[in-house]
Formats: C-alpha cells, sequence, structure tokens
C-alpha cells in the first residue's frame, strides 16, 4: 500500500479579490519508505502540498489518502490524532519546545501517544542516540546550536515510529556542514526504519540525497522523476 | 500527560518572569485586601454585638409582655412583677452563667453648672453579669447592694460634667407615678468600657435603690440572662417561656444593627466582585499576550498532534499556577494584615460615639479571624482566574494549526 496518495488536489487562497492557486490538480504517489525531494522556486506549491499531506490544512477539491485513510473529511481531532500517530514533521525553523529540554521535546509526542514510561524512556534515549544527541540530552533549545536543534526536531518527528517524516526547508537555516549533517541523519534513518522522507527544498545540494525528484512550478507538479 | 503540562505550564511562566510576577502579585494584593477587608467587617460586626450583649443586652431577656423597648416605661403593668423569682430561676438552667433583674429609667443627671440626659440603670451589684463593668473599674469602688446614694457613671460622663469619685450630683427621674423625683447621689465608682456611647450616657446605681428612686417598688424592666454559650440560647428560651412574658434573644435585641449590617454586606459583596473582575482581568491580559507571544508554537504543538483541549488544560494550569501561588501569597498579606487587625486594632477614638446607641462600637476596632469567609473568598479567586484564562485557552484551542505555524 502507498505511504501517501494525492487525487486531484486543489488549493486557492484569497486575499481581497486576488485568487493564488497554490495547489492546482496535484496527482502523487508516494510509496512507503520512499526519500523524495519536493523541489521548486518559491510559491510553486511546496510548502501548501506538505501542509495538506501532514493534515495542517485541508484541500478545496480533491483526495488525501495516508495508508488507504482518506484524511480530507476528518475533523480536526481525528486530524490530530492521525498527525500524532502517522506523521513527523521537520520545520525550516527550528520547531522545538524553547522550555523543554532537548530529552523532553522528543518525549513530548510519546506523551501524546500515551506510551509507558519505560518504553518512553528508552525510544527517546534511542532516538537520541540515532541524531548524535545522547549527551545533549538535558540541555534546552537555546543551549543547542541549529544544526543540534534541527537534529532534536529530526529525532523527535521520528518517536512514534510515523507512516512518514514531512520536511519542510530543513537545511533552509543551516550552514552547509551542519545541512549536509541533518540530511545524512534523515537518508539513515529512512533506510534503517523504512519510514518515507519527503522534504521540500530547493538546494541543489540538498535535492542530491533524494531518491525520487518532485518538481513543482506555479502549484502543478511538472516532473516526476 | 497531565503532569507533562503541568511542567510546560510552568516553565511557560518562566519565560516573562517580570510579567508573571506582576501577575502573581495582583492577585495576592487583590485577595489579601479582600481577606483584610471582611476581617475588618467580621470584626466590626463582632465586637459591636458583643459589646452590646456584654453592657447592654446580655444573650436573652425577659420583659412584661407590654413592656416596649426604647419608652424606658416604669408603668406598674410595663414591669417584671416579681424578678428575683424569675431571674433566681433562669439562673438554675443549664447553659446560663448569669441571671440578673435590670430597672431601666431615662432621667437628668446635673450639676451645678451644667446638665444632661442619661440613662438609669438599676443593677444587682453581686450579680456576675455586671463583671464586664467591674473589670472596666478606672477610679473609685464597684456599688455595694446596700448602697442608698452611691453611683457609678463612665469617666467620659465625669470628665464632660467636671465630676470626680466622690462628687455629689443631682439625678431626676420621671417615676412610675409620672411625677419628677430628684435626689442627690455621690459618685463612688468610674468605669471606662471603651465604648464611647456607654461611657457618656450611663448611670448605674444598685436595683433596690433604683427602685426606690422611681418607685416601682420590686419590679424590674427586664432580667438580663447570659449564656455560656449561644447553643444553651435555644434550650434556655423554652424552659423560660411564658404566655404573659416576651423573651428576647441578642438577635431581637439587635435586630435593626443586624440588618443595618447585612444592608452594608451587600456593598461590600460588591467590591469584592469589582476587585475580583479586576484580578481576573489581568490574568486573561497575561494569559492573551503570552497565547500570542506563542502563536507558532502552539501551531508546532498542534502538529505534534496536541489536541485543542490540551492546549485548553495547558493555559488553564498556567493560570492555576499563577492563581495558587498569588492565593498562598494574597492568604499570607490578608492573614497578617488580619492579624495585626486582631491583636492590635484600630484606633478610631471618639468616631465610635457619632454611631449612636444601637453601634456598641469601642475606640479601638478589631478585626476577626473568619476561616470560611477566607476560605470562600481564596476559592472564589481561584474560579475567577480560571474562568479569566477560558478566553485564552479557547482562542489557542481553536488556531487553525497551518495558521499558527505561519505566526
Amino acid at each position: 500500500m502507498d505511504a501517501i496518495q494525492i487525487n486531484q488536489v486543489t488549493k486557492t487562497y484569497r486575499v481581497g479579490a486576488t485568487e493564488t492557486h497554490a495547489l492546482d490538480h496535484i496527482n502523487l504517489t508516494i510509496g512507503e519508505g520512499e526519500f523524495t525531494a519536493l523541489v521548486g522556486p518559491s510559491g510553486s506549491g511546496k510548502t501548501t502540498l506538505l501542509q495538506i499531506i501532514g493534515c495542517l490544512d485541508k484541500p478545496d477539491q480533491g483526495t488525501v489518502l495516508i495508508k488507504g485513510q482518506e484524511v480530507t473529511r476528518l475533523s480536526a481531532n481525528q486530524r490530530a490524532d492521525l498527525r500524532r500517530t502517522s506523521i513527523g514533521f521537520v520545520f525550516q525553523f527550528f520547531a522545538l519546545v524553547p522550555v523543554l529540554t532537548a530529552y523532553e521535546n522528543v518525549e513530548l509526542p510519546l506523551l501524546l501517544s500515551g506510551m509507558k514510561t519505560s518504553e518512553r524512556r528508552a525510544r527517546v534515549l534511542e532516538l537520541l542516540n540515532a541524531v548524535g544527541l545522547e549527551d545533549r540530552a538535558h540541555h534546552r533549545p537555546d543551549q543547542l546550536s541549529g544544526g543540534q536543534q534541527q537534529r532534536v526536531a529530526i529525532a523527535r518527528a521520528l518517536g512514534p515510529r510515523p507512516v512518514l517524516v514531512l520536511a519542510d526547508e530543513p537545511t533552509a537555516n543551516l550552514d552547509t556542514a551542519n545541512g549536509h549533517q541533518a540530511m545524512e541523519i534523515m537518508q539513515r534513518l529512512n533506510q534503517e526504519t523504512g519510514t518515507a522522507f519527503v522534504y521540500a527544498t530547493h538546494d541543489p545540494r540538498v535535492i542530491a540525497f533524494a531518491r525520487r525528484v518532485v518538481k513543482m512550478e506555479d502549484g502543478k507538479i511538472i516532473d516526476n522523476l | 500527560m497531565l503532569s507533562k503540562l503541568w511542567i510546560l505550564a510552568y516553565r511557560d511562566l518562566g519565560r516573562n518572569r517580570r510579567r508573571t510576577i506582576l501577575s502573581i502579585v495582583a492577585v495576592a494584593l487583590g485577595l489579601g485586601l479582600l481577606i483584610l477587608m471582611n476581617g475588618y467587617i467580621a470584626g466590626v460586626m463582632d465586637e459591636s454585638v458583643q459589646n452590646n450583649i456584654r453592657l447592654n443586652t446580655g444573650h436573652l431577656q425577659i420583659r412584661a409582655d407590654s413592656y416596649t423597648e426604647g419608652e424606658l416605661s416604669l408603668a406598674w403593668p410595663d414591669l417584671l412583677r416579681d424578678p428575683e423569682v424569675l431571674a433566681a430561676h433562669a439562673a438554675t438552667l443549664p447553659g446560663v452563667r448569669g441571671a440578673a433583674p435590670v430597672l431601666w429609667a431615662g432621667g437628668v443627671i446635673a450639676t451645678p453648672n451644667d446638665s444632661l440626659g442619661i440613662q438609669i440603670t438599676g443593677i444587682d451589684p453581686t450579680s456576675t453579669i455586671y463583671d464586664p463593668i467591674r473589670e472596666a473599674l478606672v477610679g473609685g469602688v464597684f456599688l455595694s447592694a446596700d448602697d442608698r446614694t452611691g453611683i457609678m457613671i463612665g469617666r467620659r460622663l465625669a470628665e464632660e460634667l467636671g465630676l470626680a469619685v466622690g462628687s455629689d450630683v443631682s439625678l431626676t427621674v420621671v417615676d412610675s407615678d409620672g411625677n419628677a423625683d430628684e435626689g442627690v447621689f455621690t459618685v463612688r465608682g468610674l468605669f471606662h468600657t471603651g465604648i464611647p456611647s456607654y461611657d457618656q450616657g450611663s448611670v448605674l446605681m444598685p436595683l433596690a435603690k433604683a427602685q426606690a428612686f422611681a418607685r416601682t417598688e420590686r419590679r424590674a424592666s427586664a432580667i438580663m440572662i447570659m449564656l455560656h454559650d449561644n447553643q444553651a440560647l435555644v434550650s434556655v428560651s423554652a424552659a423560660l417561656r411564658s404566655p404573659d412574658l416576651q423573651l428576647l434573644s441578642w438577635q431581637d435585641m439587635n435586630r435593626l444593627f443586624l440588618e443595618t449590617m447585612q444592608t452594608g454586606l451587600a456593598f461590600y459583596y460588591i467590591l469584592d466582585g469589582i476587585v475580583m473582575l479586576i484580578v481576573a482581568v489581568i490574568i486573561a491580559n497575561t494569559l492573551l499576550m503570552s497565547v500570542f507571544e506563542r502563536i507558532r508554537e502552539m501551531g508546532i504543538l498542534s502538529a505534534l498532534g496536541m489536541k485543542g483541549r490540551h492546549l485548553t488544560q495547558m493555559l488553564l494550569l498556567e493560570a492555576a499556577c499563577m492563581g495558587l501561588v498569588g492565593i498562598a501569597l494574597g492568604l499570607v498579606l490578608g492573614l497578617g494584615g488580619v492579624a495585626y487587625l486582631t491583636y492590635v486594632g484600630i484606633t478610631i477614638g471618639d468616631i465610635a460615639s457619632v454611631a449612636g446607641d444601637s453601634i456598641a462600637l469601642g475606640s479601638t476596632i478589631h478585626g476577626r479571624f473568619v476561616p470560611e469567609t477566607f476560605a470562600g473568598l481564596s476559592i472564589a479567586t481561584f474560579i475567577f482566574v480560571l474562568l479569566a484564562a477560558l478566553y485564552p485557552a479557547w482562542y489557542a484551542a481553536r488556531l487553525e494549526p497551518v495558521v499558527a505555524l505561519r505566526g
């Protein structure tokens, strides 16, 4: 079964009398365990597509299926449940909760999932170890570098063993070395866990990590390699 | 989950410490003020009632059915015929600390230079119910039952008329036949109860002399009964009930004052509400500011699968944290203030005399600890704080994740 199946998805933003077609009849299928780059210039619709796949937003038309489940008609709570159990997010800005430590940030989605304490603790340490931050477990985000924060975010995204991880410009705020390291970690975890990764970028060095590249322009998919 | 939300809430409050501290201070000051105000009012009410019971009314009075308070009637049908028998019977009842006949008459006290209207009270000097006067003696000696020319007056009255222990004064009373009778009496003792209206307007003399002076024979205006505590009021009243007598409890005799205070309390309830509303607005503002500053973070939490109710709980916990700390500080402030009022008090001097005879306020007003009221105020403050958090919590809960993530 495909991880994601998108059929004829359309999204239009209206500001006054102006209409912007962010997504224009998009059809896309992402298989399990794929490592896919969504590429295109700013305003091409990458972020909007990720938000719709991630159940953060709803399309105006069309359907989105995650592991065969149609998600566009779900209630807000059902979408929250789906995000918690099946989707991980990595954002461009290092989206950690600033008052929680690295350990607690990774632990948060596991807590929301109701995982038992001992299991949770083992899982958090395993993930922090996987991103090389076991010695930074009790540091808060403001005590971590940008690269370290993004690695914590990657660990957090994988916590509940999701079907897919969506990453919106994950290296945009990192220097080359840290960006490279973050992508290497994502690539390795994709191979180790079988979790599908879809990341948006327009950086050629980051695109190079992908096994599949989907090109977008003006809300349409123009190339699907 | 709740434990992590507690941690989140607690740490969120630490982000803008100054704002959080100011909000906590607002809760503390608000509650402290409410406790102080309510402790003060309770003290004023209680002190006034207790003073009235102690000096004027007792816990219970037996009067002739036709006796009207305020007229100080000396007409025989309005007086009790065998007061000693009644008093002796009352004194044997369980819960009664003391019972004694008393005779009241309106009169005038005069010196060569001045004269004043006063209330003459014929008392049984041997009765324990007059212990408060005995303890308030500041000059001379207490009356003896067989003293035929001695009186006691308040120090304030003595100062006003230029009298001292040993001074002779003229007293005039309209007796039971309606004739004015005059007699010369010697001041044996001076008392200072601290109640200006009592110290200025009362002349005490032995009951036998008062009865002879007012020509009431052995009759009395009332039997004044003091109880060990209020719980005996019902049983003692039941035991003394008789068709031709009226029984008046201290509540009956202080009805006007109690009703006036109840009316006045409505004003304080409004004031309580205003203070709580101000506190609520401050808390709502703090939390709303906090939500506005964290909109993107709310989006992240939503993206992680946190539901609206979790965000609501988190905001309510933040409010609860601020509320509980503020309430704890408010209790310290308020109880400290009430302790000062209770043990030291506020000296108001002569202002109390302006309050009139029905309010037996002393020249120093004291507060009173009212635990149930203070607990009620604390709980009400906590509820107000939580209610104040509902709007920010509702706002946070209904944020669309995608909008929140844009900040």
